[in-house]
């Protein structure tokens, strides 16, 4: 019941992350929501492997992490180092 | 025992919502980056706590683990985060930019 309550919590942030991805209003914003959202879903991982006493899918957040990391500093040097005349118009 | 780790559970979903709601409501993109970047890994190391008590120590040490590598990696990405939004572009509710001047001067 009470962990129903936690996914649910993790669910919301997810979905503000998601909102954020789409409305946006430039590339920053849009990578910062991706990490949110990461972190929302490794939230609930972590919540669902409590409910069902099970350790399997634990090893998907070490990777997550350093996954999330890796393509946050990335997308970073990509977005200061734009150049504006080869930049196509959206 | 376990009533009060899901308790803890709970209680870092809600703080992982402050961090939406806040990614949602602020109006510069510096204070969403600051709400979504300090919240987020917070709410995550409070669910794995509270996760931790139910799991044992196999799983308790993958959650350690994790959240190690989160807390250690997620405010560097962050930060550059900020530094390109910094960079690229400018500003007009900011009435002093201490660091646009400092930054003119040295080579980038």
């Amino acid at each position: 019941m009470i962990t129903a309550f936690a996914l649910a919590c993790f669910a919301i942030a997810g979905i503000c992350g998601a909102y954020r991805l789409l409305v946006g209003p430039g590339l920053a914003d849009r990578i910062v929501a991706l990490d949110v959202t990461l972190i929302s879903l490794m939230g609930a991982i972590t919540v669902d492997a409590a409910r069902r006493e099970t350790t399997v899918n634990l090893i998907m957040l070490v990777v997550l992490a350093i996954i999330g990391f890796t393509a946050t500093v990335s997308a970073s040097r990509f977005l200061e180092h734009e150049r504006p005349e080869e930049v196509p118009s959206t | 025992m376990s009533t009060a780790a899901d308790l803890i559970m709970a209680f870092g979903g809600l703080i992982a919502v402050l961090a939406g709601v806040g990614l949602l409501k602020f109006n510069t993109a510096y204070a969403r980056f600051h709400a979504a970047g300090k919240a987020s890994p917070v709410a995550f190391v409070i669910a794995a706590i509270g996760s931790g008590f139910h799991l044992g120590w196999e799983g308790a040490t993958y959650l350690l683990i994790a959240s190690v590598a989160m807390v250690l990696t997620l405010p560097i990405g962050v930060h550059l985060m900020f530094r390109a939004v910094h960079r690229t572009t400018t500003s007009d509710h900011l009435s002093v930019d201490e660091l646009a001047s400092a930054e003119g001067q040295a080579p980038s």
